[in-house]
């Protein structure tokens, strides 16, 4: 008996993959726990290892193929099995319709008497006896079957832009898989007479026929990241009811810390590593900052996963600094330099980018004094850093005096954080850097 | 060889291998069973291990509990499943329950054999199908077998098995032709047949239905173009529910035909098992086709009205894929 090779989930966030080479050829031996495939998933290139032994006796898709997850890409069986085999045909019998001659009855009760097998009437149209399906009256919801929002869920497409052709207008998983292929809606040929619904996908801007007011238009494609990103990104706007606080924190101390700690450490902890600890350690005491709102539920983390948001060609990716509450500024600044020396190779693996359940974006280093960021869904909070800048300020004193400031915009969920909970964990955070010996325990 | 004989075939066989195994019913010893099923037994086996006995369903089924318990391996036939409702209380309270009761101490290896099913004009009292009925009480072990090979193959492996056996036949099959395999051995319980294999719709055929499924799935495939895989569980407790969910999530759409009541019938459990199992594969509910919702009828027209042919299933199956 065969075993399936699915498409793998490699990422949280992975809806589909592309096999780019098969390390393992059609006839070859597999190993569990060796390699077999290389997929290119949302975030990284992945080397995929068999979970089975056996010999690898069909490969569904082809090298460049593009498949979502839970597919079967290929099969592994025994030595000599057939590729495609499924079960063997039952043997058929040969039932025999012809009424037999009972053996003769005696005088028992005529009720209680074997008759001869009847065959069942054919002539006239019996009433089915079948329960019915329940036609959901109209309330806005859009019908669809439950594998049709699974495999909608799954690819990211919008249930209310595909027409159904299955009862009542149901949109049936012939549709979904139509509309993922771009094409209208799903006709199967045995439904060929029913008649065609316009196509509602395939949406095309009317093409004017010399260059329009825009000049020449270049169209391109998005990589898997990308739309990875853009679509995350709408998401988080159009589900996250979003407030921003901002704030002014003087790094001061932190300047003079990381001059005295750039004699003793290498690499020195930057003051982004610097932000990252601060916040990992408020965290701690703010676990709704740590938490994220689904489904209606507040999740709570235990683990403080702190991810940066890092640019790399083209787009954006954020690795996780793992545990960040319980790494010394030392860790996290090697962590930190480790990651994005990986992002800028290319050669992240998706569970270095997932698991973070709170988000540092700094663009201090391009001299933005102040921004807002998007949340990173379902995260409850992301803080934006700006640059440091000497400005002046009236000490206690009452003096003026230049002191290294930076700008901060905590941008909050509302669905989990309120003002007054963002206030005080921004307070804390502002708390830690401004007497930053503390981060360097 | 037709479902009856491979019937007797088990009984003879076992009779042979194991000195333990008697049987014991109404009828079923000088008359050779109100179908047959006994024929010659009496004369080969003697009236010790083939015994006649008087109408009396309840007791019919206690000598067998006792005698199981004793150590012996009784397989007791009533006339028809109807009867058997006579004798719920030694089936359902005694020998599903006993070797529970006793802590594993005793154990009851009964087969109780009947044939059920409508289609012959007996009315209300004796048409009934009424495997869900057994189905629902845990410590019995429950066969539906729709062939030849299935009744003798299951038969052989109800009476050597340690647990209490409910064995349904069906009228209307008894006199079907099959393929049955020479020298063939028990077959495993909990292991259902795919009678043939289809990509687009599931139907599961519980005991004659299984035939009727069939035969639908062959008019589903040269009339409408739909492609259904026919399952027959064969065994309903233990239910071989793999292979089922391992179909529905291929076709996406389950069709489960009995001929017994809808409520609280073979189906509505299967269907909520299917759901509850394979929710996210489903791409139209789970259709059942029954027997419908009255007592059985006695006038022809009516009766044949009242339990499901290949037509029904057909219209169940394409009601799946469009508005009918």
């Amino acid at each position: 008996m065969a075993t399936d090779v699915m498409m793998p989930r490699l990422s949280d966030s992975m809806e589909e993959g592309t096999v780019l080479k098969w390390i393992v050829e059609v006839g070859g031996e597999v190993k569990r726990g060796e390699p077999l495939v290389e997929i290119e998933t949302d975030k990284a290139n992945m080397t995929y290892e068999a979970d089975t032994d056996g010999v690898l006796i069909e490969v569904l898709a082809d090298e460049g193929q593009t498949l979502p997850i839970g597919e079967v890409i290929a099969r592994i069986g025994a030595p000599g099995e057939e590729a495609g085999g499924g079960r063997a045909e039952e043997e058929k019998e040969s039932a025999s319709e012809e009424p037999e001659p009972e053996p003769e009855a005696e005088e028992k009760e005529a009720e209680e008497e074997p008759e001869e097998e009847a065959e069942p009437e054919r002539e006239r149209e019996p009433e089915p006896a079948r329960a019915a399906s329940s036609d959901g009256g109209g309330n806005g919801r859009v019908k669809a079957s439950p594998v049709a929002r699974r495999m909608a869920r799954e690819m990211g497409l919008e249930l209310a832009g595909i027409s159904g052709t299955g009862p009542g207008g149901r949109i049936v998983k012939a549709d979904i898989e139509a509309a993922a292929k771009g094409g209208g809606t799903a006709v199967k040929e045995r439904e060929k007479e029913e008649e065609q619904a316009p196509p509602t996908s395939d949406v095309r801007p009317p093409t004017s026929g010399a260059d329009g007011a825009k000049g020449e238009v270049r169209t391109q494609e998005l990589t898997r990241l990308q739309r990875t990103v853009s679509r995350r990104m709408a998401e988080s706007k159009a589900t996250a009811p979003e407030f921003l606080l901002n704030m002014e924190i003087d790094m001061s101390g932190c300047v003079e810390l990381r001059e005295r700690l750039k004699e003793v450490a290498e690499p020195a902890p930057s003051f982004n590593d610097m932000v990252v600890k601060a916040c990992a350690s408020a965290l701690r005491e703010f676990p709704r900052v740590n938490g994220a709102y689904r489904d209606g539920q507040w999740e709570l983390y235990s683990r403080i996963n702190v991810g940066v948001a890092v640019a790399a060609q083209d787009t954006l990716i954020v690795p996780t600094i793992f545990d960040a509450d319980q790494k010394s500024l030392g860790m996290i600044a090697r962590d930190a330099r480790a990651l994005i020396g990986k992002v800028r190779d290319g050669n992240i693996t998706p569970p270095e980018l997932s698991g973070g359940t709170f988000t540092v974006s700094n663009l201090g280093m391009y001299g933005i004094e102040s921004f807002s960021a998007v949340i990173n869904p379902p995260q409850a909070a992301i803080l934006a850093v700006g640059a440091l800048k000497k400005k002046p300020v009236v000490d206690e004193s009452g003096r003026i005096v230049a002191r290294d400031m930076m700008a901060v915009t905590l941008v909050c969920d509302h669905r989990i954080l309120y003002g007054a909970d963002g206030a005080e964990f921004l307070a804390r955070v502002r708390q830690l850097l401004e007497q930053p010996l503390s981060l360097a325990l | 060889m037709r479902y009856r004989e491979a019937l007797n075939q088990a009984l003879r066989e076992e009779l042979e291998a194991d000195e333990r195994v008697f049987i014991m019913g109404e009828d079923i010893g000088v008359f050779q069973g109100a179908f047959k099923v006994t024929a010659g037994l009496l004369e080969e086996f003697g009236d010790k291990r083939v015994r006649d006995t008087p109408i009396s369903e309840n007791t019919i089924v206690g000598v067998g509990v006792g005698s199981a318990m004793a150590g012996l391996r009784p397989v007791v036939e009533l006339m028809t499943i109807n009867f058997a409702l006579l004798a719920l209380d030694q089936i359902v309270n005694h020998a599903a329950a006993i070797h529970y009761m006793f802590g594993g101490q005793a154990k009851v290896p009964l087969v109780v054999r009947m044939p059920q099913g409508g289609g012959h004009q007996l009315g209300p009292t004796h048409s009934h199908s009424l495997e869900a009925m057994f189905l629902h009480v845990p410590g019995l072990l429950v066969a539906v077998p729709s062939t030849a090979a299935d009744a003798k193959g299951l038969l052989k492996a109800a009476i050597q098995d340690d647990n209490p056996v409910i064995f349904i036949e069906h009228e209307y099959l008894y006199g079907q032709r099959g393929e049955v395999p020479e020298n063939g051995g028990p077959m495993r319980f909990g292991e259902a047949a795919v009678r043939r294999e289809g990509s687009d719709v599931t139907v599961v055929g519980i005991s004659r239905m299984a035939v009727t499924a069939e035969r639908a799935a062959e008019r589903l495939a040269h009339e409408h173009e739909l492609e259904a895989e026919v399952i027959d569980p064969r065994t309903l407790r233990p239910l071989d529910l793999d292979t089922i969910l391992e179909s529905v999530k291929k076709t996406n759409r389950a069709v489960i035909v009995e001929e017994g009541w809808p409520h609280g019938g073979v189906g509505a459990n299967l269907a909520a098992l299917i759901q509850e199992q394979a929710f996210d594969y489903l791409d139209a509910p789970v259709a059942r086709v029954t027997g419908a919702d009255v007592p059985m009828p006695y006038s022809k027209p009516l009766e044949q009205a009242a339990f499901p042919h290949e037509e029904h299933v057909v219209q169940a199956c394409l009601a799946l894929f469009k508005d009918l």
